[in-house]
């Protein structure tokens, strides 16, 4: 499993280095999961293709910065296609706060075969750090970082002021960020 | 709370997703002059990536990759000019010379009417104070030889040699430097030896300073050099770097 991880990192130095069939295989061990990132973002298949097109042109142009102090291959890819979905949203006018249980589920652990032992142990101390948080706010954390939610739309959702949505952000930024370093 | 818990938490809704967008606009306009705030930045995209496992996979639809690949193509062929790699020790800087390219390929100030042209970074030889040493690597597209330059602002020495070989014959290049505080034309900083020579000048008349915030410039010159005291064939461009991060 490591090996597939490996891989990655080389597929990801080949890009680097200009190598378009080392894209073709990355697209193709990849391009699902980041899809699935920048849809349940974006919501929209129209405006996710497009912006599925400009995060591997992206990853084509910045392999160069990707290094192992980033994390895996994939993590920096997602990161990528987090970053540049949030950018889109953020944009364009928020996406409906329209939301049903089951957005709030813990979904299929749908990450590449090849990232699953490696990752697993980082994930199962972010399921523990998540479900120490108080109350809402591991829905909050979800909602924003999964779905792409704003404070406004987290507002209307948990019926509390922007201001009160910004202080919990940060109380559970920070309660994390302490849980995941201990 | 402190600045470095505002940046840290500043860095932390950039990356959750949650900052108003003008707010973000500023986060990500700041983000490349910012060292703390980029530090801060990936720190919080490693620590919440697990999260992403909680995201199913979705295939895109078919046919989407044909116009990524398309896309690719039409680049512009000076981002795609790791061919500039040559040689092997050139191939190990593979890496820092391709951040350098994009930097450089975003510094819209860079040579309007002439090719577009690329600095690369490249390590440092360890021996040597790192932070005395800049390079810069001048490369037009593949059909003109690149350039690898470095200066020791320390001594004020700078080598020029080329990294590919075909040369043009019966021309000459020439080194230039070009900055406001020298006045509205490029200097001569005199011709390169030719063949795959490394040219060495002592550039003592002009100060550390001046040497790290200015352009320099290679052109093709007719044999001999600019008969005009000015560039006149087409020339490259590049910005030093600092030899190591």
């Amino acid at each position: 499993m490591q090996d597939a991880s490996t891989e990655l990192s080389y597929l990801l130095r080949r890009v680097a280095a200009r190598d378009t069939a080392a894209l073709t295989s990355l697209y193709e061990a990849t391009s699902a999961k980041l899809y699935g990132i920048i849809l349940r973002i974006l919501k929209r298949r129209d405006i996710a293709d497009e912006i599925l097109q400009e995060v591997y042109i992206k990853i084509w142009e910045r392999a160069v910065d990707y290094s192992s102090e980033r994390g895996s291959a994939i993590g920096w890819m997602a990161a990528v296609a987090r970053n540049r979905a949030l950018d889109e949203l953020r944009r364009v006018k928020p996406a409906s706060a329209d939301i049903s249980d089951e957005t709030l589920q813990l979904r299929d652990p749908g990450m590449l075969a090849s990232e699953a032992v490696v990752r697993n142990e980082e994930y199962r101390r972010m399921e523990y750090c998540l479900r120490a948080l108080d109350g809402d706010r591991q829905a909050i954390v979800r909602l924003a970082y999964l779905e792409g939610w704003s404070r406004e739309q987290l507002s209307q959702k948990f019926g509390a002021p922007v201001a009160t949505i910004k202080t919990w952000l940060h109380r559970s930024l920070k309660q994390l960020k302490d849980c995941l370093s201990s | 709370m402190t600045e470095d818990d505002d940046i840290d938490m500043l860095a932390g809704e950039y990356v959750l997703g949650t900052l108003e967008p003008s707010m973000r606009g500023v986060v990500a306009t700041r983000r490349p002059d910012d060292a703390a705030l980029d530090r801060a930045i990936i720190a919080w995209e490693l620590r919440l990536a697990p999260l992403n496992a909680l995201t199913s996979s979705v295939e895109p639809p078919p046919g989407l990759y044909a116009k990524i690949e398309q896309r690719v193509k039409k680049l512009p062929r000076a981002r795609r000019a790791t061919v500039v790699a040559t040689t092997a020790n050139v191939i190990k800087l593979e890496r820092r010379v391709a951040t350098w390219q994009r930097i450089a390929g975003g510094a819209s100030a860079l040579a309007a009417s002439l090719a577009l042209a690329v600095g690369l970074g490249l390590t440092a030889p360890t021996v040597q104070p790192a932070a005395q040493t800049y390079v810069a690597v001048f490369q037009k597209d593949d059909e003109q030889p690149a350039f690898l330059m470095s200066i020791d602002l320390k001594t004020r020495e700078v080598s020029v040699r080329p990294v590919t070989a075909d040369r043009q014959v019966g021309k000459t290049y020439q080194l230039w430097i070009k900055d406001d505080t020298l006045g509205p034309t490029p200097k001569s900083l005199g011709v390169l030896d030719e063949g795959i020579a490394t040219t060495k000048k002592s550039l003592t008349g002009y100060d550390a300073a001046l040497l790290q915030k200015a352009t320099f410039g290679i052109s093709v010159e007719p044999a001999g050099g600019s008969p005009t005291g000015k560039p006149t064939g087409p020339a490259l461009h590049g910005f030093l770097h600092p030899a190591a991060p």
